[in-house]
Order: C-alpha cells, then sequence, then structure tokens
C-alpha cells in the first residue's frame, strides 16, 4: 500500500480514525457445502500451512504503513475451516501479528471451528495459541438437517464439540441456520432451546438464503414457505430473549458482555484490514476511505508477489449507504455523531433520507440516536433501498472483482 | 402496350395458402427479378409479414409475358392483404382488377377469409379463377376442394388449375388462364382523368407514394392534379411501375396499374379508395366506393418506463407515416402517467403495430386491455363516443349503451360445431346462419366486438385446432346492459384495469379478475386489497398478504458490493412496477385484463 495516500487530500474529512479490526482468511475445507458461497475450497492433501502463514504475514507487512501507530481492537480468523490448521501454526500468525502491530489488552481473538471430532481435540490448544472466543458452525442440531445441508458432522459430534470447546472458552458462538430443506417450525425452535442449553454465550441464528455460483444454485431445494421462515425467526427472537440474550444485530444473540467485538465494529462502520486469499479490508485516512481485497484462489494467491486483487477509494456518494447498510442492521441503531465520526460527511448529507424512512415507519429517532423500527428491523431491505438513491452502481469491473 | 394485351389482376387465398410462393413464381417466370435479387417472397417487404405469412400493404408488380400465343402481355399483378382487418383495402385492391386468381389449399379447403374475399371480387364484377394450390402434397385431395369451392362458393371449379406453386408445376397454366379468361382493362386514355388509389406509403426521399389503377384518362409528370375527397392539388412529380423494383414511365394510361408521387407529405392526405384527377379538368364524379376507415378497436400504449414517453411519441409519429389507419392521441393515465390512446383496424392491427414499435423502435410498452367505441346516449339526449372505459360519463347521465355488434362467419370443420358454438353463445352471440359443406360448417352469429377482442380469435383457432376460421364486418350499434368494471387496490380506483362487460357477466369477471391479480401483485410491506366494483358497488375483493420480512441474512464487513447488487436488483425490480397509491403493481397486472378463464 502506498504510504503516500496517508496525505492525499479527499472528498471527505475524517476528524478520528476509526477503530481497527484485523480480519484472517483461511480458505480450505474438508468439504464445500452446497449452500455456501464463501471463498473456501475443498482440501487436497496436507495443507501448506507454514507456507500460508507466512504469506499472511507478509500480507500484514505490506499493510503495516497504511495502518501505523493503529491499534488492533479484535482478530477474527474465519473461513473456510480455520480449525484445519494446526495450533501451532494459529500461534506462529498470532505471535507475528503481535509482534507487528500492538493489540488492546483483552482484545477479542475468535477462530471459526468446524464441530467435527478431530477439530474438538485441537480447541485446548488453540486457547493457549491465544484464541480467546470460538465460534462453532454447528448450523442445526438435527441430522437430518444436517444431511441436507450435506455437512460432514453430525449431531452428536457437534454437541460433544460444544462442550469440549466451553472446557477452553467461555466466549463460545453457535453459528445456526433456520429455513432449511424440510425444517418445520417446531424443529427450528428446538435447535436454538438446544444451543441455549449447550450453554452458548453468542448465537448467531440467520436464515439459509440461497446464493449464486453455488449447488444450491443450479439445484434449489424446497425450502420452507416465506411466512415459515418468519415464524421461525420470531420463535428465534422469542426463545433466545427469554433465555436472557440479548437481540443486537439482525441475526445476533449474545448473553451480556458477550457481544462479538469484531462484527460490532464491521455494522459501527469500523476499519479492518483483511489479510488471506479473498480476504477484504476497509481503512479510513483523513480525506478518504478506501476497501481492499484480495486474490481468491489459495494457489495464486499464495505465488503472487503482492496478493492484492483491488484497492479502491470507496466514492463519497457510496460512503453514507455502505454505513447505513451496517449500522442499521444494530437493534439499537446508531448515534449520529457516528455517522459523522466515520464517514466524514455531514449529517446533512442523508437528512433527507432519514426523513423519508421515519415517514415510512422504519426508523425512529431522537435528538441524539437513530434506530431503526421493528417494521425497519423486519424490512431491512427496503429501508436500505432509501439510502441507494443517489448513489449508482459502480462500473462493471470493480464488480468483476468482488 | 395496348389495353388488349394489358390484364390487371390479384390473387386471393388464405394465409399459408401459398399467396406469395404463386407470386414470387409469377415474377421469376416472367423475369421480374433476377435470381439473386429474388429473395423468398419478395412481395411481402417488412419482416414481420415474413415471419407470419401475412400480407398488408398491397404491393404490385407489373409482368411481362409472353404467352403461347406468341404475343407479350403486361400483367399487372395487384396484391391484396390477406386478413380480416383489411376487408377494406381488399375491396379497393380488387377494384383496381379485371380479375382475381383465387387459390384454395388443396389439403385444407375454402376457408372464411378466402370466401369474403371472393364475394367482394365477383360483387365487383371481378372474373374468378380457381386454382388448387400445393397439389404436390401428398394430404392434397383436389375433388373435395373442388366441391368445396362450388359449394361454399358458388362458381364452377371443375376445371380449376391443379398447380403447386412451390415446384411450379402448372404455374404457366394459371398465367395462361389470366391473359384468356381475364377481359383486359377498357377506359378511354383520353378521357377525364380517374384514377384509383389502391395503396400509399410514405418514403423519405419523395413523400408520399401512390400506387393507382388508372380508369381513364392519362396521367404525366407536371401535371396538376386533385384528390377528389378532399379537394386538395398537387403537382405530380413522377409516374411509374414496379417491376418489381420502381421503374419510371413518361405516362400512365387508361388501364395501367402504377405509382405516382406527387411530393405530398401526410400520408393522411392519400386515402386508399380515393379518387385522383386533373385539378383543370376534373372527373364529373369521383369512383365509387370510397370509405372513411375508421379505428374499431383501441389501447392506451405506455411506456414501462416514463423517460421513453418522447421516445414512444417518435416512434408512433414514424409508424403513422406508413400506416394511416391507425390512430393516436396522448392520454394519462393515473397508474401508468403519461401514455397514448391508439385505434387501430382490429386486433392484429392492434398486434402489428405493437410489434413494430417493440421491434424496430425499440420501444417496451405496457398495453391496456382493448376496447371497442362505445355509443353513450345520455339523458340529455346528446351522443358520445366512449373509447377508454375510464372515461365512461358518470352512470346517472347515461340513458343507455350501444356496443358495436359485428357480423361474422365462422368456418369450421364438422366435429368442431359444437365447442364453437358454446363459445359463441356464452359470448352472447346469436346465431343467424348455418350452412353445412363437404368439409367445412359455415356458422354465422352477430356477436359484440367486444367480447371478440379480448380472446374470441385464440380460442376458436386453439378450439379447432387452427382449423376454424374467421370473417367479420361491422353489422350495427345495439344497445346492451354494460357497466363499467372497476379495480380498486387499497381503495383506489385503478384505471388502466377498468373495462366494460355485460352486466350478467360482471360478478363472475370481477371475481376472476381480482383471484388473477392477487396472484400477480407480490406481496409488500403491507396488506393489499383488490376489489372488482360496479359503480360504488364492490362485488369481490382478494386480500394480498403483506409480507412478513425483507432482511439481508448475514452481512459481516467483507464483500459490499454484492450485498448493494442484491439491493440494488430489488430496487430495480420495483422501478419497473408501477406505483399506485403506495402499492407496486407489476406490468403483468395489466396484461390480466386481457385473459378469461370463464367460458
Amino acid at each position: 500500500m502506498d504510504p503516500v495516500v496517508l496525505s492525499k487530500p479527499g472528498k471527505v474529512r475524517l476528524e478520528l480514525l476509526p477503530p481497527l479490526a484485523l480480519y484472517v482468511h483461511i480458505p480450505w475445507c474438508v468439504r464445500k457445502c452446497p449452500y455456501c458461497d464463501f471463498n473456501s475450497h475443498e482440501r487436497s492433501g496436507e495443507l501448506p500451512e507454514r507456507e500460508y502463514v507466512g504469506k499472511l504475514i507478509n500480507d500484514l507487512e505490506d499493510l503495516l504503513p497504511a495502518v501505523w501507530g493503529r491499534r488492533i481492537v479484535s482478530v477474527f480468523i474465519g473461513g473456510g475451516t480455520p480449525s484445519l490448521f494446526s495450533p501451532g501454526s494459529i500461534e506462529t500468525l498470532l505471535s507475528g501479528v503481535r509482534a507487528r502491530l500492538p493489540l488492546e489488552p483483552g482484545a477479542e481473538i475468535t477462530l471459526e471451528a468446524n464441530p467435527g471430532t478431530v477439530e474438538a481435540a485441537r480447541f485446548a490448544g488453540f486457547r493457549q495459541a491465544g484464541v480467546n472466543r470460538i465460534s462453532v458452525g454447528v448450523q442445526s442440531l438435527d441430522d437430518r438437517m444436517l444431511a441436507a445441508l450435506g455437512r460432514i458432522h453430525g449431531a452428536d459430534e457437534a454437541r460433544r464439540a460444544v462442550a469440549v470447546a466451553l472446557e477452553s472458552f467461555d466466549n463460545v458462538n453457535l453459528d445456526l441456520m433456520y429455513g432449511l430443506p424440510g425444517q418445520t417450525l417446531a424443529m427450528a425452535r428446538s435447535d436454538i432451546e438446544e444451543a441455549v442449553r449447550l450453554g452458548a454465550a453468542h448465537v448467531s441464528a440467520y436464515q439459509l438464503t440461497i446464493e449464486p455460483n453455488t449447488v444450491f444454485w443450479s439445484k434449489p431445494p424446497q425450502l420452507p414457505q416465506h411466512d415459515e421462515s418468519a415464524d421461525m425467526q420470531l420463535a428465534a427472537e422469542e426463545v433466545l430473549c427469554a433465555a436472557g440474550y440479548g437481540h443486537y444485530e439482525t441475526s445476533a444473540f449474545a448473553r451480556p458482555g458477550h457481544r462479538c467485538r469484531h462484527n460490532l465494529n464491521y455494522w459501527e462502520f469500523g476499519d479492518y484490514v483483511g489479510i488471506g486469499a479473498g480476504a477484504h479490508g476497509k481503512l479510513s485516512f483523513p480525506g478518504r476511505i478506501t476497501r481492499h481485497s484480495r486474490i481468491k484462489q489459495p494457489r495464486e494467491y499464495l505465488l503472487s508477489k503482492n496478493s492484492l486483487a483491488e484497492d479502491r477509494e470507496v466514492p463519497a456518494n457510496e460512503i453514507a449507504f455502505e454505513f447505513m447498510l451496517n449500522a442499521l442492521r444494530l437493534v439499537e441503531g446508531f448515534p449520529m455523531t457516528l455517522f459523522a465520526e466515520r464517514t466524514g460527511l455531514p449529517p446533512a448529507t442523508v437528512e433527507a433520507k432519514l426523513a423519508k424512512a421515519e415517514n415510512q415507519g422504519l426508523i425512529e429517532r431522537d435528538w441524539k440516536r437513530v434506530r431503526p423500527t421493528e417494521r425497519g428491523r423486519h424490512f431491512l431491505n427496503e429501508l436500505l433501498q432509501i439510502f441507494l438513491e443517489g448513489a449508482p452502481a459502480r462500473s462493471s469491473a470493480a464488480e468483476a472483482s468482488s | 402496350m395496348p389495353q388488349s394485351r394489358i390484364r390487371n389482376f390479384s390473387i386471393i387465398a388464405h394465409i399459408d395458402h401459398g399467396k406469395s410462393t404463386l407470386a414470387d413464381r409469377f415474377i421469376q417466370m416472367c423475369g421480374g427479378l433476377p435470381e439473386r435479387e429474388m429473395a423468398e417472397q419478395v412481395l411481402d417487404t417488412m419482416d414481420l409479414e415474413r415471419e407470419r405469412g401475412i400480407t398488408i400493404k398491397a404491393q404490385t408488380a407489373a409482368l411481362e409475358y409472353r404467352a403461347r400465343d406468341g404475343e407479350t402481355y403486361l400483367l399487372n399483378l395487384i396484391d391484396t392483404p390477406g386478413h380480416v382487418d383489411f376487408s377494406y383495402e381488399v375491396s379497393r385492391s380488387l377494384a383496381a382488377c379485371e380479375g382475381a386468381v383465387l387459390v384454395v389449399d388443396a389439403s385444407q379447403g375454402v376457408e372464411a377469409q378466402t370466401v369474403a374475399n371472393c364475394y367482394t371480387a365477383i360483387e365487383q364484377g371481378v372474373e374468378v379463377i380457381p386454382v388448387l394450390n400445393k397439389i404436390d402434397l401428398p394430404s392434397a385431395d383436389p375433388e373435395k376442394a373442388i366441391q368445396e369451392i362450388e359449394d361454399v362458393i358458388g362458381i364452377d371449379a371443375h376445371d380449376a388449375i391443379r398447380a403447386s406453386a412451390k415446384t411450379g408445376e402448372k404455374v404457366p397454366d394459371i398465367l395462361e388462364a389470366v391473359i384468356s379468361q381475364v377481359p383486359a382493362p377498357r377506359g378511354d386514355p383520353s378521357g377525364r382523368l380517374k384514377a384509383l388509389i389502391i395503396d400509399s406509403w410514405f418514403d423519405n426521399y419523395v413523400g408520399v407514394v401512390m400506387l393507382v389503377r388508372v380508369m381513364e384518362g392519362t396521367l404525366r409528370p407536371k401535371d396538376r392534379i386533385r384528390l377528389m375527397s378532399s379537394g386538395a392539388a398537387y403537382i405530380c412529380d413522377q409516374v411509374g411501375v414496379f417491376t418489381p423494383k420502381a421503374k419510371q414511365k413518361d405516362r400512365l394510361s387508361a388501364g395501367e396499374v402504377g405509382y405516382v408521387t406527387a411530393g405530398i407529405k401526410e400520408l393522411r392526405a392519400a386515402k386508399v379508395g380515393d379518387t385522383l384527377t386533373h385539378d383543370d379538368k376534373p372527373a364529373a364524379s369521383p369512383l365509387p366506393g370510397f370509405k372513411e376507415i375508421k379505428p374499431q378497436v383501441f389501447a392506451g400504449l405506455y411506456p414501462v418506463e416514463a423517460s421513453e414517453y418522447e421516445a414512444l411519441r417518435d416512434a408512433l409519429e414514424k409508424l403513422h407515416l406508413n400506416d394511416a389507419s391507425f390512430h393516436y392521441e396522448p392520454e394519462t393515465s393515473q397508474a401508468l402517467g403519461f401514455g397514448f390512446r391508439c385505434g387501430f383496424l382490429g386486433l392484429l392491427h392492434m398486434d402489428i403495430v405493437q410489434e413494430r414499435l417493440e421491434r424496430e423502435y425499440g420501444m417496451h410498452l405496457i398495453t391496456t386491455a382493448p376496447s371497442v367505441v362505445y355509443e353513450v346516449l345520455l339523458r340529455d339526449g346528446s351522443i358520445e363516443q366512449v373509447s377508454n372505459p375510464a372515461r365512461l360519463p358518470d352512470p346517472a347521465l347515461i340513458e343507455e349503451i350501444r356496443e358495436p355488434v359485428i357480423a361474422t362467419k365462422i368456418f369450421v370443420p364438422q366435429e368442431y360445431v359444437g365447442p364453437v358454438i358454446t363459445l359463441c353463445t356464452n359470448k352472447r352471440g346469436i346465431q343467424t346462419n348455418m350452412h353445412y359443406s363437404a368439409r367445412h360448417v359455415v356458422i354465422s352469429y352477430d356477436l359484440p366486438l367486444n367480447e371478440v377482442v379480448l380472446d374470441f380469435f385464440d380460442r376458436l383457432k386453439s378450439m379447432t385446432r387452427g382449423y376454424g376460421s374467421l370473417d367479420y364486418e361491422f353489422k350495427q350499434y345495439r344497445a346492451a346492459d354494460m357497466v363499467r368494471l372497476d379495480i380498486l387496490v387499497n381503495g383506489e380506483r385503478v384505471d388502466a384495469l377498468s373495462s366494460m362487460v355485460h352486466r350478467e357477466t360482471a360478478q363472475l369477471r370481477g371475481r376472476d379478475l381480482v383471484t388473477r391479480l392477487r396472484g400477480l401483485i407480490p406481496r409488500q410491506m403491507f396488506d393489499v386489497a383488490v376489489q372488482a366494483a360496479i359503480g360504488g358497488h364492490i362485488i369481490a375483493r382478494e386480500n394480498v398478504k403483506a409480507l412478513r420480512k425483507n432482511v439481508l441474512a448475514k452481512c459481516y464487513g467483507g464483500d459490499v458490493t454484492r450485498k448493494r447488487k442484491l439491493l440494488e436488483k430489488q430496487k430495480a425490480g420495483k422501478k419497473r412496477m408501477k406505483q399506485v397509491g403506495s402499492v407496486e403493481i407489476p406490468q403483468e397486472a395489466f396484461l390480466a385484463v386481457l385473459q378469461r378463464s370463464d367460458s
């Protein structure tokens, strides 16, 4: 990254730089799931762990001039399946990070794990390596649903993995999906109830959506009807809230003190650097906001000298939309001061659109905060579309790299 | 060429019975076009016509034919449009001929159109030469076809020429028959000029081109000519013939067919059927049979994107240059915004205009349900013509509504008579006649045009496996208990969805329509009530239940572009819909009025 960008003038004016997080992408899986559109690739043979970690550190070093002096508030190691890496590799990675950038004391460090037997055996090792939060991709606790999703683990295996995780971590997230092929409301509810019983500190419950470039897209399964899925979401909210979890974002629920710091930083339009194959990042400078992403194909990524695939300035007329896309997911909304601080734009930029959203009953405002109403949360897409106005689609060249 | 060696004739045939192929054959045989310019079916110039196998604009070819008697003859082949919407044009083409070749598909037999056109020819004293075409097909049954020509049309057909336009078999015999049976034209070349306008079209370079048959007198360039219906005078610029390529000549004399240009800017000024004469020595009276043709079917055409309004107006203007029979005027709909009310000769005509707008001009259109013209007698004794249901006067002021009734002749193979009668009865038809022939039954019905414009023709075709054919002509205006069926979306009347229906079918139709609309209007953030109403009275209601949510499931920093694209797509989808109040209505909903599930 060119250090000159720091001093270049731009269209926005940021008085303060936002908190900075670090995202690490590990792109391999044992098997690609039919619904997954993330940058994940089936493993073939031994993983080049050492080489890959070395490359991750390279990425970070390339970024250093752009973030020099800033502290990292959280680290998220996602994938793919990062738990395929050995605790030793994770330790090498994390010490490599610490040696180059200061971490906030007590920074949240999350690792995504598959609930398989092999991975569970490594959980203690990950804790030793410095990971302090583990996110288990359970998806469901019903063998029929797991089979329908093409998962390689069973429900019992998942239960054991969660138990093992809890031996080393007090901060365990379970990823759950609802609206699955053949799922009934009762089944969805019982998944959520069991997640609570298992003792997760955090639950992410999201509806299965069929994304392009997935097996499900080309061979769509029979999914529950719209109303049923809506009922499932309500049931999830009801069960989790009754069990003492706070619903703080569209799909995220946390016991007190266990909100995901890293994801909150996304939603509050904070900064993050992305390292690893296909990783995305966002960085703010006094006069501009930029986004970068890296080469997606692991092999190509490893061979590259510079792994950046894209590094662009976010056009000023798209910044407000991007802020809203994230911040309006938060149940508590955001203070207007945060908008100005994070976007570098005067609040007047969005006043007309906020007024329109308020008129349609999608948000409520007081002198300080903007908060989506219940209607706004349920019709978040309609709410966000208001902020699309006046921000034309970007060129296809930029889209091609997305 | 002396008159004695001129023959003016046209071809009468049903769609697909081989008229164009035969015409091509004639042109080829007479060397009208070198081989390489002989595109298939040269007389049909427009793509659309070629695709549909129909001829809309009459064109012509002056062919020099060396006959078996050793003499060279000038054969003027005058093309005729082949569809029910254009019966007036057909009658004018026939008026320019002394003879007509009746082409009947030897395996299909006589169809409604052929009969109607043939009757027109006989009425006008045109010599009809029966020809059986497609004789090379294994399914050909010439005896039966001959029997049918004699039964239905009532002309002697026992020595009809058995030909194949495709293989060329017996085609020279047809031309020989034209020479021996069709009388040579008469008319005094030194008499006062009377030339019949057979067709006219607009050319970007020379303005309006008129295709004429000179009945009396002689027309030369630089002559001062007058159009007798309007009295407008012009200086004749060019005269010539089509071979079928245009070839200038120094005159057109009585008996000849050719083109005339006179710097006329507006197609409307040169109406088909009008008479051309000299301005200084005019004919005493015009040729008979001239009619102002009026559109029978009206529909609203709206651009999908409001920003395309100007482009649509330009496209309509250009189309109108070449088709004076279609009318348009600006119209505003609350639901659809700015658009045009367009009048057409019939449904096919409407289809063609619509398709040309979409294909040649790249327009994206929403078309409202076609409507006929009602005569509305008001209590104060005045009469209003209403072509748009949304503009119907207040029912309290209406004494009586009169609807156009058409006399139809339907030709069907015997096995389909039952269903066709049921169809006609359901469409409020009154049977006036029924006639059995060798292959077909001819059923005559008086039908309200309103019932025919929606889907009658498609239904007839599908229930007779394509064998049914139909011919109609306007009969009269008849009082009927018509009501306007309104559609309300969340309490607001959607003007573009209003339609005129008979009171007896209103209930059924209303229920059918709201059910269909419920299926077409997507669920939105709130409940949408869809109601059918007559006057203030609600007769049917359906509810489009509100969506429960519309949320992107997952969003972790990362890939903003994809999320953004998804939202943009959702938003673009809405933009393609029409906003009525706060409800978004997709275009398909406006087409729902076009379909019926009843009868």
